[in-house]
């Protein structure tokens, strides 16, 4: 793109090295957010099979709670993780060090500063109760003037690279990192701001947040994936010449898909008709997706095995493609007859955020978090647990809410059947999704435990041993516009 | 796909066709819809909140009541909210113009309320012991009781107060106590009862009748 800077391209481990502390301090306080909103999350779920658990305290009315864990799970612990991974991987493609990296240090500390002050405002009670726009007016502000230095420093780092192509992840990251303030800014003005007449705010709350799931976290999680699956499998990625077509063709559809929400909601009938028809047109995209990840990945599948940012990384990929199926069939009126207004409806985002995007962040840290400390992983022991509690917990959320779910909507679908009849027979489900949050509770503290022992600057006892397994070599690396 | 230039185009083009062709769209459609006036009483429909029920909207947004129910009734043929009693009818766009804040919602944890106040029970009575003690009016239920709301105070000797919770059993006050409920309580309370749709509009009537069977549906 620039062949005056080609001579200077950045060695991996300068640009590691300069990414360091900002990933760092990202990743640190999204982890913290993540153990707090986790905790709220598991509190939240234990008042759905025991309503007296801590309602006396106005704080923590379930009203309150379930929306406040749903933000520090999204806001805290979603942004701040895509920001480590998305600027780390952006100055790796752009093959270009992250430069005054001390910016990002004060976009971190107002980030979380909003973050904090939302979940408190939520708690305090001053939600709007909108989904995902909950936090209190002036926070938007807050949150958008610390994202407006992140982005403009992904964008920049994008825009002075030193490679001749754009590759994949890079398409994704560069959309997601525009296309978050454009939704954020037209929900804050259109909900809160000047708020719409009548239903058209639940239209533009239903836009929002299925914008903020497919066009941000999804692109994030496909970014990771369309860099790390090559890097790690040691072959490019198969029918690579498809994934445009991809791209384009997922992010239009996504755009127009939110109305798939509002399924027999009292708005005019041809937005969720629209919402149908671009989830349906996800089809071909997701074959693509299908043909670029499970065809790298074909008789290869022993390395999948033998590495755990692999192993983490198929689990995300599995997260992806239930996601995409949630997303067609919840938009079909006849399942969504069923599924809507249940637990099943809400595994659809649960699907997105977390079996998709943390899987594949999870996966990316245990690629760059050792490159980037010089050091290796402390405890395998924690590292075990914190996999086998995300395949663990991850079963058992789907099936509490997907079998859970079915169950409730049928039940509801049944005039004759009692309303303490359904709220008797969920209890059980909701005791099945108290153990899963439970479970991967529990792997994320190991997480951390770990994260903390890697990341700490004075304990130098892993760096004795830096072995960091070389990734295999990528035969069409510079094809493909690896660094 | 090498070229930045036309990356950021189509980026840009993307967001801003689905803002302009969703939202906007939608918003020339139903961002202005007018107040129907009655051919015969002249009456004005949906009427506007009343101060206190205005309020109620403010606590039932602070208390995050959406988190598990829902503010629409489905047409006839799409789900049994109809069987269901949660309404007379399918709810119309126009039914939610008189809010300032519209919580269609998106969970059904609990019933639906859009018309809670056209119940049989509805009564300012029940809608205060179902916020006190839920399990009191409604047994099984896994509603929260919001206690918060209300205040035990001694009687002291005096009358007890008029607006006094009437409960009995387990729920009912320490002798010499009674339970009233603070503003915000009161203020819920109205915004509940104002919860009915009972008017049927003449242009969208047509959208209510029952969906024409479908082919192979059951």
């Amino acid at each position: 793109m620039n062949p005056n800077v080609s001579q200077s391209r950045a060695e991996q481990q300068e640009i590691d090295a300069s990414a360091r502390w900002p990933v760092t301090v990202f990743l640190g306080s999204g982890l913290l957010w993540l153990i707090a909103g986790g905790a709220l999350q598991l509190a939240a779920n234990i008042q759905l099979h025991t309503p007296s658990f801590l309602a006396d305290c106005e704080w923590f009315t379930h009203g309150r709670l379930a929306p406040a864990a749903q933000n520090a799970l999204i806001y805290g612990w979603g942004f701040n993780a895509a920001f480590a991974f998305g600027l780390w991987l952006m100055a790796r493609l752009a093959a270009t060090t992250l430069r005054h990296g001390g910016w990002l240090f004060v976009a971190a500390k107002f980030w979380n500063l909003g973050v904090t002050l939302g979940i408190g405002g939520i708690l305090a009670g001053y939600s709007h109760s909108f989904e995902l726009m909950e936090m209190p007016r002036f926070v938007g502000l807050l949150l958008l003037g610390a994202y407006a230095l992140i982005g403009v420093w992904a964008v920049t780092t994008f825009s002075i690279r030193n490679t001749e192509n754009i590759y994949a992840s890079q398409w994704y990251l560069f959309g997601a990192a525009f296309w978050f303030p454009w939704i954020y800014s037209i929900a804050q003005v259109m909900l809160i701001r000047q708020p719409a007449r009548g239903v058209m705010q639940p239209v533009v709350n239903a836009w929002y947040v299925h914008n903020l799931h497919g066009l941000w976290f999804l692109p994030a999680a496909l970014a990771g994936i369309y860099y790390l699956l090559p890097k790690l499998l040691g072959r490019p990625i198969s029918y690579y010449y498809l994934a445009p077509l991809a791209f384009w063709w997922f992010v239009i559809s996504t755009a127009f898909a939110g109305g798939s929400r509002l399924i027999g909601a009292p708005v005019p009938v041809w937005i969720p008709t629209l919402g149908t028809v671009a989830n349906l047109a996800l089809l071909l995209p997701i074959i693509i997706f299908g043909l670029n990840f499970f065809g790298s990945m074909v008789g290869r599948w022993g390395a999948v095995g033998g590495s755990l940012s692999l192993r983490f990384l198929a689990l995300g990929v599995a997260g992806f493609f239930l996601n995409c199926l949630l997303n067609v069939l919840l938009s079909l009126p006849s399942f969504a007859e069923v599924a809507q207004f249940t637990l099943l409806s809400g595994l659809r985002d649960w699907t997105a955020w977390y079996a998709t995007f943390t899987v594949v962040v999870f996966a990316a840290a245990y690629f760059f978090l050792p490159r980037l400390n010089g050091k290796e992983w402390r405890s395998s022991a924690l590292v075990g647990a914190h996999f086998g509690s995300t395949v663990l917990g991850v079963i058992l959320l789907v099936l509490g809410y997907a079998g859970g779910g079915w169950q409730q909507g049928g039940m509801l679908n049944s005039a004759p059947v009692a309303f303490a009849d359904i709220t008797a027979t969920l209890s059980g489900w909701h005791l099945l999704n108290t153990v899963g949050l439970g479970v991967l509770l529990v792997g994320h503290l190991a997480f951390l435990i770990n994260f903390l022992w890697i990341a700490c600057p004075i304990n130098s006892q892993g760096t004795a041993s830096v072995s960091i397994p070389v990734p295999p070599a990528l035969a069409l690396a510079g094809k493909e516009g690896h660094p | 796909m090498n070229n930045g230039l036309l990356l950021f185009l189509g980026v840009f083009a993307t967001v801003a066709a689905s803002w302009a062709g969703l939202l906007l769209g939608a918003h020339k459609q139903i961002g202005a819809l007018p107040q129907h006036r009655d051919q015969i009483d002249q009456s004005l429909n949906p009427a506007p909140l009343t101060g206190i029920a205005d309020q109620g909207r403010l606590v039932y947004q602070d208390l995050g009541c959406v988190t598990c129910h829902t503010q629409q009734v489905r047409y006839a043929g799409f789900g049994a909210d109809l069987e269901r009693k949660w309404g007379e009818r399918g709810s119309f766009a126009r039914d939610y113009i008189r809010e300032k804040t519209v919580l269609i919602g998106s969970s059904r944890l609990g019933p639906d309320l859009r018309n809670v106040a056209a119940r049989p029970y509805a009564s300012a009575e029940f809608f205060h012991s179902m916020l006190y003690a839920p399990e009191s009016v409604a047994p099984g239920t896994n509603m929260p009781a919001h206690r918060f709301l209300y205040s035990v105070r001694p009687l002291a000797g005096n009358q007890s107060s008029y607006k006094a919770l009437k409960l009995s059993g387990r729920h009912a006050p320490p002798d010499g106590f009674e339970i009233v409920p603070t503003p915000r309580a009161e203020a819920l309370v109205a915004y509940l009862m104002s919860l009915k749709d009972t008017y049927n509009y003449p242009d969208e009537q047509e959208l209510n009748a029952p969906a024409p069977a479908k082919e192979g549906g059951h």
